[in-house]
C-alpha cells in the first residue's frame, strides 16, 4: 500500500491511484512474439509507468525500474 | 511443416471447428477463404494456443505435437501470426519490443543477440525493402496507428523474426491498394523453399499478388472445397452460395 509522510502540520494532502488489469489480448499478442508470461507482464507494466517514470531524476527512475521488475518477480501464475 | 488431424474447437460449448484436416509442406502457399463465421480466425487461434477454447484432434508441427506448447514457446519455434486487429500497448516502444522479441527468439535459437547498432541497421534495410516509414519505429507499440500502418508493422515483425511458418489472419482486411501491395510484396520476399503460409482471407484480390499453391474454402468449420488459385477466382464470381460451398 502507498503511504505519504507529512511534516507540515497545515498542509491538505490527497491521493489517487489508477488500477488497471492486463488485457489478455495484449498478453496473447506478446507471447505471441514469443515473450514469456513474465517478461511481456514486465514489459506492459514498465510501459504503463514510463511516463511516471520518465519525469523522475535520472537515478530514481532507474531505480523505480527496477523496482517495478523485483515487484512483479513471481507475481505472475 | 504443419499435420493438422480431425482438429475440433469449441468455445463456450459451440463447435467452430468441426474436423479440420490440412497438411502444409515447407515451402508451401496454402490460402483459407470462408465466410464470417466459418473458423477462419479460430483456426489461426487454435494454432498459435490462444486460451478459451476446447481443443479435440491432432496438430503435428515440425512433426512434433503442438498442442501441448505455451504460445511463447511456438512463436520461438517459428510459429508467427500476422494478427487480424494487431494490439495497442501504450508505453512500449515499437523499436525495443521489436527488438526484445527478437533476441528472444534468437536466444532459443542458439543464436547472439543483436546488439542495438546491429539491430538499427536491420530495422533500416527492412523498412527499407519494405517501403515502411521508419519513424513508426519510434512511436508507441500501434497506439494511434492507422489501420494501414498495424498491418504493415505485421509484416516488418515478420520479417524480422524470419518466422518458418506464418499465418496471416485476414492481413489484407481494410488495406488500400498501395498497402495493399506493401504487404503481398513483404510476403513474397519471404518465400522460400522452407518456410510456409498460411493465408487467411475474405477476399481474392490479395491472391492476385500472393500466388497461393492451394486455396481451401472453409465452410462449418471444416474444409469443403479444395483448389488451385483458380478457386479463388470461381468464388469471387459466384459467391460462396453458389460454389454449393453453403447449404
Amino acid at each position: 500500500m502507498p503511504y505519504i509522510e507529512n511534516k507540515n502540520s497545515s498542509s491538505n494532502i490527497e491521493h489517487e491511484a489508477t488500477t488497471s488489469k492486463i488485457s489478455e489480448e495484449q498478453l496473447f499478442y506478446c507471447n505471441q512474439r514469443g515473450l514469456n508470461q513474465e517478461e511481456a507482464i514486465g514489459l506492459i507494466v514498465n510501459g504503463f509507468c514510463k511516463e511516471v517514470l520518465q519525469q523522475l531524476p535520472m537515478e530514481f527512475a532507474v531505480e523505480a525500474q527496477k523496482l517495478v521488475g523485483i515487484s512483479l518477480e513471481g507475481s505472475v501464475g | 511443416m504443419l499435420d493438422i488431424k480431425s482438429l475440433s474447437a469449441s468455445i463456450d460449448g459451440k463447435k467452430i471447428l468441426d474436423g479440420f484436416d490440412l497438411k502444409i509442406k515447407p515451402g508451401e502457399v496454402h490460402a483459407i477463404m470462408g465466410p464470417n463465421g466459418s473458423g477462419k480466425s479460430t483456426l489461426a487461434n487454435v494454432l498459435t494456443g490462444k486460451n478459451g477454447y476446447e481443443i479435440e484432434g491432432q496438430v503435428l508441427y515440425q512433426g512434433k505435437d503442438l498442442l501441448n506448447l505455451p504460445i511463447e514457446e511456438r512463436a520461438q519455434k517459428g510459429l508467427f501470426m500476422a494478427f487480424q486487429y494487431p494490439l495497442e500497448i501504450a508505453g512500449v516502444n515499437t523499436n525495443n519490443f521489436l527488438k526484445t522479441s527478437l533476441n528472444t527468439i534468437r536466444k532459443v535459437r542458439g543464436q547472439k543477440e543483436v546488439d542495438s547498432l546491429d539491430f538499427l541497421k536491420l530495422v533500416k534495410t527492412k523498412t527499407n525493402n519494405l517501403k515502411i516509414d521508419e519513424k513508426i519505429l519510434n512511436r508507441q507499440l500501434n497506439v494511434g496507428f492507422s489501420g494501414g500502418e498495424k498491418k504493415k508493422n505485421e509484416i516488418l515483425q515478420m520479417t524480422i523474426l524470419e518466422p518458418k511458418l506464418a499465418i496471416l489472419d485476414e492481413t489484407d482486411s481494410g488495406l488500400d491498394i498501395d498497402a495493399l501491395r506493401i504487404v503481398s510484396e513483404g510476403v513474397n520476399a519471404l518465400r522460400s523453399k522452407e518456410r510456409s503460409f498460411l493465408i487467411i482471407t475474405h477476399y481474392q484480390r490479395l491472391l492476385d499478388y500472393i500466388k497461393p499453391d492451394f486455396v481451401h474454402v472453409l465452410v462449418d468449420g471444416k474444409i469443403a472445397k479444395t483448389g488451385c488459385g483458380d478457386l479463388a477466382l470461381e468464388l469471387e464470381k459466384v459467391g460462396y452460395k453458389e460454389m454449393g460451398a453453403i447449404k
